[in-house]
C-alpha cells in the first residue's frame, strides 16, 4: 500500500502540474489540457509505428510540438479573451471538444493504440512487485520538479513567469510582456502535458475518451492543492493518492473515484483557495 | 433557345424520373449505430462486406427480378456517455423515414435505447436484426406483445448466455485444475457488475470461495491494491468482466506482481488479434470469454476462417471485436436469405421467413427462438456459439468448447 500509494501520487502530480503551470503563470485554466494530453499520445503512437522515428526522438519531437501547439492556441484564441474567465472557459473547453471528436473521426478508435514501456520488467520492493515503468513515473516527477524550480529561479523567461504570477501589473514596467511570458506559459503547461502523456500512457493504452479523465485528474489535484500552486500539487497529488489506495485497500475500489470529489467539496468549504492558495478574493468570502 | 430548353427538360426529366427508378433497384438496409466504437465502426464493416459479397453475386432474387443491396450507416452515438436515447432514436426514424431503409442490422449499444427503438421498428414496420445491445428484456418486451413487436431480432448473444460460457468456463478450469478460489474483479458500471454479481452468486453456489469481489471505477490505472489482497488470500483464479481501455493495466499487474492465478474472463482491450502488438509478453496466458465466434480463424469451424479472411482482404486488417462484428455479416446474409424465401418486401412475410430461419453462419448454426433471439450452444454445428480463448505466445488458442477447441489451456511461467 505504501509504494502503490507514492507511485499513485506521483502520477496524478505529473498529470497536474502542467495545467497548474499554465494557470499559475496566466491565469487561463486551460480545459483543452486533457486533450492535449491525448493527443501527444497519438502523435507520439504515429512517429513510432507509421513514420518509424525511433521512441525517444518521437518523445522529444511530440513534446516540442505540443508546447509550438499550446503556444500558437494561445498566440490566436485565448490571447484576445485573456481575463474574461467565462470566455477562456469556454474556448479552451470548446477546442478540447474539436480535438477529441477530430481525433475520433480521423479513426482513432479502438484499443490498438499503445505506447512502449521504457524498460520491460517488475522488481519486488517491500514485498509488492513494481512494474519498472512505474518506478520511471516517481524518478520523472522528482527531476521535473527539480527542473522546474531552477528554471523558475535561474532563468530570464523563469523569473520572469514568477514575475507575472506575482503581480502582473507591476512585471510590466520592468519590461516584461505578459502576453508573451503566457504565452510561453500556454506552451511549456501543454508541453508537460505531453511529458506526461509519453511517461504514463505505456501503463495502457490510448484512447480518445481518456482526455476527460486526466482533466478530471489534474483539475481535482489543483483545487485542492490550490490553483497555482506547485507545491500545493504536489501536496495534493500525495493526499488523494493515498487516500485513492487506503481506499481502495480496506473498503473498495468503487470508492476511489470519490475521494478526490470529497476532497475538493471539503477544501472548497473550508479554505477555497485550496491547501496552499493564495487567492484573496476566495479566502476573504469564507 | 429552344435547343437549350430542350437540353433542360430532357436533364430535368431524367432526374425526376430515371434517377429515382434507378435508386429503387437497390434494397437499403440501415446500420443505425454508435460508429466511433469499436463494435459499431466494425459492425458497419461487417455488414458493407457481406452487401458487397452478396451484390458481387448478382444481389437479392425478390420475386422474380434480382436487386442489390445497399448500407445506409447513421452515427447515432447511443453508445457514447452523455448522448440520450431520444436523439438515438430520431437517428434511426431518419433512416427510416429519409432513406426508405427497408430493415436494419447492428443497432443500439445500450438496454434502454434498443428498448425503445422496438417501438419505431414496430411503428414503421422495418425490421431491426440487432447485434449490439445484451439485455435479456428485449425478449420479454417482445413476448409482451409478440404480434407488435414481431419486427425485432437479436443475431448476438444476451447476458444470460454470457453469464452461462463464464460459468462453463469456471467448471472446465475446476475440473482440469481443480482450483475453486477466485477474486472477481468488474468495471463499475450496470452491466459489468451485474454479471459479476451473477457470478459472485453462482460461484456460492457451487461450492468455490469469492475470496473478493471490486468494482473498479471508469478510468482506473491501478488495480494493485485489489491484486495485492487477492494474492494474500491465495486466489487461483481472477475474474475480469471489463470494456474499458484502462483494463489492459489490470492484466500488466497480474503479470508484474506475479499474482500466482489464472486470468480468466471478459477484457475487451484484449479480444483482438491486434492486443498482442499492443500488450505484448504481458498478456500471454490471459483466458478471455468470447461472446460470438467468427471474428477470427478457428480452423474447427471454416465459416469463421471464411470471414476473417474475407474482412482482411475487403478492410486490410483483422477484426478485434469479440462482439458484434461477426453476427453483423451474418444478419445481412439472414435477412438477404429471408427475402428470397419469402419472395417479396412485405416486411410481414420477411418476418415470417426470418422466423424460420436455419442456417449455417459464420457465428454458427443460426436459429431464432420464440422470442426472436439467436440461439446459443455449444456446437457451432448446431447453435451459434461463444468461446474461451487464451493468449499462447501471440496466438489465440481456443480452450472451450470441445466442439471447437484447439488447444490446452496453460498455466502463467510464474505458476509453474
Amino acid at each position: 500500500m505504501l509504494v502503490y500509494g507514492l507511485i499513485n501520487s506521483t502520477v496524478l502530480a505529473l498529470m497536474a502540474l502542467g495545467f497548474n503551470l499554465t494557470f499559475g503563470i496566466s491565469g487561463v485554466a486551460n480545459f483543452a489540457y486533457g486533450a492535449i494530453y491525448v493527443v501527444a499520445g497519438f502523435l507520439t503512437w504515429t512517429f513510432i509505428n507509421q513514420l518509424s522515428i525511433p521512441y525517444a526522438l518521437s518523445a522529444i519531437l511530440t513534446i516540442v510540438l505540443i508546447g509550438i501547439f499550446g503556444a500558437l492556441i494561445y498566440r490566436f484564441i485565448i490571447k484576445r479573451i485573456r481575463g474574461l474567465v467565462i470566455s477562456e472557459v469556454i474556448a479552451t473547453f470548446g477546442i478540447s471538444i474539436i480535438i477529441l471528436e477530430f481525433l475520433r473521426y480521423v479513426g482513432f478508435i479502438g484499443f490498438k493504440y499503445s505506447l512502449p514501456v521504457f524498460v520491460d520488467g517488475s522488481v519486488e520492493i517491500l514485498g509488492a512487485f513494481v512494474d519498472i515503468q512505474r518506478l520511471f513515473i516517481v524518478g520523472f516527477v522528482i527531476l521535473l520538479i527539480a527542473v522546474l524550480y531552477l528554471f523558475t529561479h535561474y532563468t530570464k523567461v523563469g523569473l520572469a513567469f514568477r514575475g507575472i504570477a506575482q503581480e502582473e501589473h507591476t512585471s510590466l514596467s520592468l519590461g516584461i510582456n505578459p502576453d508573451r511570458i503566457a504565452g510561453w506559459s500556454m506552451g511549456m503547461g501543454c508541453a508537460l502535458g505531453a511529458f506526461a502523456a509519453i511517461v504514463i500512457l505505456p501503463l495502457g493504452t490510448i484512447t480518445v475518451d481518456s482526455g476527460y479523465d486526466v482533466l478530471i485528474s489534474a483539475l481535482s489535484v489543483c483545487i485542492v492543492g490550490g490553483l497555482g500552486s506547485t507545491f500545493g500539487v504536489i501536496l495534493a497529488s500525495f493526499i488523494i493518492g493515498y487516500a485513492q489506495t487506503i481506499t481502495a485497500t480496506y473498503v473498495s475500489a468503487h470508492w476511489t473515484m470519490i475521494v478526490s470529489l470529497i476532497a475538493i467539496l471539503i477544501i472548497l468549504a473550508i479554505k477555497p483557495s485550496g491547501l496552499l492558495g493564495h487567492q484573496k478574493e476566495l479566502e476573504e468570502r469564507v | 433557345m429552344k435547343r437549350v430548353f430542350l437540353v433542360f427538360v430532357s436533364i430535368a426529366l431524367t432526374v425526376l424520373f430515371v434517377l429515382p427508378s434507378a435508386a429503387q433497384q437497390y434494397i437499403s438496409l440501415g446500420v443505425p449505430t454508435s460508429l466511433k466504437l469499436i463494435e459499431g465502426y466494425e459492425g458497419h464493416r461487417a455488414a458493407q462486406l457481406a452487401v458487397e459479397e452478396i451484390n458481387a453475386k448478382g444481389g437479392v432474387k425478390v420475386g422474380q427480378e434480382k436487386r442489390l443491396l445497399k448500407i445506409e450507416a447513421l452515427d447515432i452515438r447511443d453508445g457514447e456517455p452523455g448522448v440520450p436515447t431520444s436523439e438515438a432514436l430520431l437517428g434511426i426514424e431518419k433512416l427510416i423515414l429519409d432513406k426508405k431503409i427497408f430493415a436494419s442490422v447492428v443497432g443500439n449499444f445500450r438496454s434502454e435505447a434498443l428498448l425503445a427503438a422496438m417501438d419505431i421498428y414496430s411503428k414503421y414496420k422495418t425490421i431491426n436484426v440487432g447485434t449490439i445491445a445484451m439485455t435479456p428484456k428485449f425478449q420479454e418486451k417482445l413476448l409482451s406483445n409478440k404480434e407488435k413487436y414481431k419486427y425485432s431480432f437479436r443475431n448476438c448473444l444476451d447476458s444470460r448466455y454470457l453469464a452461462g460460457y463464464i460459468q462453463n468456463t469456471m467448471k472446465f478450469i475446476n475440473k482440469d485444475f481443480g482450483y475453486n478460489k477466485v477474486y472477481i474483479a468488474t468495471q463499475d458500471v450496470l452491466w459489468a457488475s451485474a454479471t459479476g454479481q451473477m457470478m459472485e452468486k453462482w460461484f456460492k453456489d457451487n461450492g468455490w470461495t469469492v475470496i473478493g469481489f471490486d468494482k473498479f471505477p471508469v478510468g482506473a490505472t491501478d488495480f494493485s491494491a485489489g491484486l495485492l489482497k487477492a494474492r494474500a488470500a491465495g486466489v487461483q483464479v481472477i475474474l475480469p468482466i471489463f470494456d474499458m481501455p484502462t483494463s489492459g493495466i489490470l492484466v500488466k499487474q497480474w503479470k508484474s506482481m506475479k499474482v500466482p492465478a489464472l486470468m480468466a474472463g471478459f477484457i475487451s482491450p484484449l479480444m483482438g488479434s491486434k492486443a498482442w502488438k499492443t500488450f505484448g509478453e504481458d498478456i500471454d496466458g490471459v483466458m478471455n470469454v468470447v461472446f460470438e465466434i467468427g471474428y477470427f480463424p478457428i480452423k474447427a469451424y471454416p465459416p469463421t476462417v471464411k470471414l476473417s479472411e474475407a474482412y482482411q482482404k475487403r478492410w486490410k486488417e483483422d477484426i478485434q471485436s469479440g462482439h458484434g462484428a461477426a453476427p453483423a455479416y451474418d444478419a445481412v446474409y439472414v435477412l438477404a436469405n429471408a427475402i428470397e424465401k419469402a419472395g417479396t418486401l412485405d416486411p410481414d412475410k420477411v418476418v415470417e421467413a426470418i422466423q424460420a430461419t436455419d442456417m449455417v453462419g459464420a457465428i454458427g448454426r443460426i436459429k431464432f427462438d420464440q422470442s426472436h433471439q439467436t440461439i446459443f450452444g455449444t456446437d457451432p454445428k448446431q447453435a451459434a456459439v461463444g468461446c474461451t480463448f487464451q493468449w499462447q505466445k501471440g496466438k489465440m488458442a481456443v480452450v472451450w468448447p470441445e466442439s471447437i477447441a484447439s488447444d490446452k489451456v496453460q498455466k502463467p511461467s510464474w505458476m509453474k
